[in-house]
């Protein structure tokens, strides 16, 4: 009876958190349209509901009703997985995210989190990776030179900058002594962990913009270059869920564990600790913060080449992220 | 100002030579040469005379004449800034191919046997330049009709088999290339089938127009390049040979549209000088600040579209704020944005309208902040550096042998510059400098391009100052007799009237002769050469277009780069396809 109590309850937090997700990510497009026009001075989309707000289901409907095309010369298995492969990871990372501590509601203690694992964050590394085979899959089931070139470019930036960011990982989990994202957090009650660890934040920094694919890493879809990249044979929502899992959901959820790791998950901001304002509020406020300098970036910035890309990931960011680990040591020796 | 050979060196050229048949006359100087002699006379001007730099070569049909068609040879010399034309009757049908003096060559060689069907002995790869592979015309022959030849059977496709067809459907047309011709094209470019062939555009946003390369890859690295040009091609200069001089000025907007009022100055300078028109003070200035206005639109487009290839895509709506402004003052004095028929042989089509000035003058007051602005995001940016610098390094020796001219050519510290050389309109009367670069990469032309448009606001300026105090002069030298009358003119005198209908039906009498004056085009020279036999339209006009020549260059640059890098050196060569395929 309490399994199935358990199991209940687990379904309804993941509904919750996955509706919550889409209706998110869908909003999270309107910010960044909203935020790009506003960054090229131009209004933005205003037309769809007051000030646009409606804009981002009006998209949905476009492209879920758009003509589901499928070339002939696809490997249609691979081809539909692809898309998949790119979104379900990508949200599955949110079962460890937390999002607050427990808190207790008419006397029902609600967990803002799906699951507190021990191994949380070796957990949201294992599905990003994932995340990312669905744009490998996509340019090689594609069977097209374009799509297939934006593939093989993915995989180069990836190899490289996995494995910095695995390292750059390393510096918060020797501080906290825990892989749950939960006790990270409260490890992070007095100081956040970006003190001794900025340099492991600048690397995530790199890996973030490399991962989702953003500007000036956004090159496996550059669209000077290779038309739409991986997903130019692709059409209609098969299309959507890539920009969605890449550019919304995975950036967020990659967000939210930088301020986890680095700027002390719901804590509140230093001296700031006596408003009123509860700790989930806090942790949005700064993901958003970390989201808006994301798109920041990639509204700014020209496009590196990939060679210059994994030069960054293999000759920078390797050696500054066993730098942090190194400098994490001693600090940990010196302050205990 | 004279540009032609000086005689001391027809004098030297006449002592060596024998057969030679020296034509010298005001606007064009030519040295005739019998085929045989053709390459050691074009070696010895190159290597003796420093005429070293290619300007263009193009053939002449004469029907009646035998051998039938003639080559031309336009040389330039830069040290002591002389033009030279070199010609030769192409006996045979062929003529030798000149590629191992001049690169730049290969191309116009390939245009020539395409329009003309001249053979060229030698040449590496003579394939039709801009028509498909397996057609069987060459269009710029006089006998070649205007409408094209109708010989291919392409019926109604929603005419029902009981109906009769229309009294005037012909079910013949003129031939259009299939899917397979067009397959045939790239294949007969393709050596290798071993590496993966890239097919970028002709329909790609990163070609900026129809251009259609073909990436010979290895990974991400280009092996070899090929560029098929003609999806734009128009027939320009056939249509030229139909047109009366006034008709065609709004083709040479449709060239190159992205600085339109350049072109027609380009032109329009080139008839007056045939026709020994001498348009007023206050056209001229008017002339001299809409071109660099159009310069300004155009570097602007470029540095946008380029920021754009780059991935920086909020520099392009920057520059297009920016743009807008410029189009909105063109329309105002023109009356159209883009294509702005505004030159008119003698002059201008309207005078400035009231309140012109000040715009200007407040646009150039507020765009130095804003060119601040990009070069503050670009300039410096490490990601920029990292794209453009060393990247597609041309030198001095690229620069003549391809007849590069324009930013590409000063971005190798060549000053080729048409504004400098040859001035027309007020160029020398106003106080302008002329950019250089020291190492001729893509980085030096994003800034050479930034600094023009310093420039450009420069002289601007003055004609601005020069402008406020012409008020109410004349716009148009009507009195002359080429030149059509204005329309309050042709209302109210009788005698305006009839010259209004005579140039306009018979088009302006042209005395025979040649002509070659080009223009400093925002993308390199824009020549005209317009060889009249004094009839109303001329007998052949060829455009000796700056982006076709700078474009050639593209396939030696790319190789051995990666996919990214063309996109930057396409960017940095900035060809508009209208003018390279005209």
């Amino acid at each position: 009876m309490e399994l199935l109590g358990t199991v209940v309850v687990l379904t309804i937090k993941s509904l919750i958190f996955i509706i919550g997700m889409f209706l998110g990510a869908a909003y999270l497009t309107l910010l960044e349209r909203k935020f790009a026009g506003h960054v090229q001075q131009r209004p933005g989309p205003l037309h769809v509901g007051p000030h646009g707000f409606l804009q981002p289901i009006a998209d949905a409907l476009k492209v879920l009703t758009k003509e589901d095309l499928v070339p002939d010369s696809v490997d249609k298995v691979l081809f539909y997985l692809a898309s998949l492969m790119a979104f379900v990871p990508a949200i599955m990372i949110l079962a460890v995210v937390p999002f607050g501590d427990p808190f207790t509601i008419f006397g029902v203690e609600i967990k803002p989190y799906i699951t507190d694992l021990n191994v949380g964050l070796l957990l949201a590394l294992a599905f990003g990776s994932i995340s990312i085979y669905g744009v490998i899959f996509a340019g090689w089931a594609s069977n097209s030179k374009y799509p297939m070139i934006g593939g093989l470019r993915k995989a180069a930036v990836l190899i490289g900058y996995e494995v910095a960011l695995g390292f750059a990982l390393v510096g918060p989990i020797m501080m906290a002594g825990s892989f749950s994202l939960r006790e990270i957090v409260e490890a992070q009650q007095n100081m956040w962990f970006i003190i001794p660890n900025i340099l492991a934040f600048v690397v995530v920094i790199f890996c973030i913009l490399a991962e989702t694919g953003r500007t000036p890493f956004d090159v496996q879809e550059a669209e000077a270059e290779l038309v739409g990249g991986y997903v130019t044979e692709y059409t209609g929502m098969k299309f959507g869920l890539f920009p969605l899992a890449e550019w919304y959901i995975a950036t967020f959820v990659l967000s939210a564990i930088t301020v986890i790791l680095f700027f002390g998950g719901w804590n509140p901001l230093p001296l700031m600790g006596w408003l009123p304002i509860p700790a989930f509020v806090w942790f949005f406020i700064k993901v958003f913060l970390l989201f808006m300098f994301f798109l920041w970036v990639h509204w700014t910035l020209p496009r590196y080449r990939v060679d210059q890309i994994t030069e960054l990931a293999w000759k920078v960011m390797l050696p500054l992220a066993l730098a942090n680990i190194f400098i994490v040591a001693i600090w940990i020796i010196i302050f205990g | 100002m004279q540009l032609w050979i000086d005689n001391q060196k027809l004098e030297t050229v006449s002592e060596r030579f024998e057969n030679i048949n020296i034509q010298k006359s005001e606007n064009f100087t030519s040295i005739q040469v019998e085929k045989n002699q053709l390459i050691q006379l074009l070696k010895f001007l190159k290597e003796d005379l420093g005429f070293k730099m290619f300007i263009d070569f193009f053939c002449v049909d004469y029907p009646l004449h035998n051998p039938r068609f003639q080559g031309i040879y336009l040389l330039f010399n830069p040290d002591e800034r002389q033009r030279v034309a070199v010609k030769c009757w192409a006996e045979g049908d062929s003529l030798p191919t000149i590629t191992s003096l001049w690169k730049g060559a290969k191309w116009a060689e390939r245009e020539a046997w395409d329009m003309f069907g001249v053979k060229f002995e030698g040449h590496e790869n003579l394939v039709r330049m801009f028509l498909w592979e397996g057609y069987k015309y060459h269009p710029l022959r006089k006998d070649f009709p205007l409408r094209g030849i109708e010989d291919t059977y392409l019926p109604s496709l929603n005419l029902r088999p009981d109906e009769k067809p229309a009294h005037n459907y012909s079910p013949y047309h003129t031939v259009l290339p299939t899917m397979e011709d067009l397959e045939r094209t790239q294949k007969a470019r393709i050596q290798k089938k071993n590496q993966i062939v890239l097919n970028w555009g002709p329909l790609h946003p990163g070609t900026h127009g129809t251009i259609w390369f073909l990436f010979d890859m290895e990974g991400e690295y280009v092996k070899e390049c090929d560029i098929v040009l003609g999806q734009l091609h128009r027939g320009v200069e056939k249509i030229a040979e139909n047109l009366t001089y006034t008709q065609f000025i709004p083709y040479t907007d449709r060239m190159d549209y992205i600085s339109a009022l350049c072109s027609q100055v380009a032109y329009v300078n080139a008839v007056e000088k045939v026709l020994g028109v001498e348009p007023p003070e206050k056209a001229k200035y008017i002339r001299t600040m809409m071109c660099e206005l159009q310069r300004i639109n155009s570097h602007l487009l470029w540095l946008g579209t380029f920021a754009l290839d780059l991935g920086a895509l909020t520099i392009f709506l920057y520059t297009f704020r920016e743009r807008e402004k410029i189009m909105d003052i063109i329309e105002g004095i023109a009356g159209i944005r883009l294509n702005s028929t505004y030159i008119r042989i003698g002059g201008v089509a309207k005078d400035l309208p009231e309140g012109a000035l000040d715009v200007i003058t407040h646009f150039i007051n507020d765009f130095p902040e804003k060119l601040e602005e990009y070069e503050t995001i670009l300039t410096t940016n490490r990601i920029w550096l990292r794209r453009n610098v060393d990247l597609g390094i041309i030198n001095e020796e690229d620069v003549y042998s391809y007849g590069l001219t324009g930013v590409v050519a000063r971005s190798a510290g060549v000053p080729y510059d048409i504004r400098m050389i040859q001035p027309t309109d007020a160029y020398d009367r106003v106080d302008f400098e002329v950019p250089l670069g020291r190492v001729g990469d893509c980085y030096d032309r994003y800034l050479l391009r930034m600094e023009e448009m310093r420039q450009s606001l420069n002289i601007i300026k003055q004609c601005v100052e020069k402008l406020k105090g012409m008020e109410g002069e004349k716009y148009i030298a009507t009195d002359n007799p080429y030149v059509l009358p204005t329309l309050n003119e042709v209302f109210n005198s009788i005698e305006s009237m009839v010259k209004d209908f005579n140039l306009r039906i018979y088009g302006e009498q042209v005395p025979e002769g040649e002509v070659y004056l080009s223009g400093e085009n925002p993308r390199g020279e824009l020549g005209f050469y317009i060889n009249s036999k004094g009839e109303g339209r001329p007998y052949r006009m060829r455009i000796r277009s700056g982006a076709f020549y700078n474009l050639q260059i593209f396939t030696e640059l790319i190789k051995g780069r990666t996919v990214a890098d063309a996109v930057v050196l396409l960017g940095s060569l900035d060809p508009v396809v209208g003018e390279t395929d005209r």
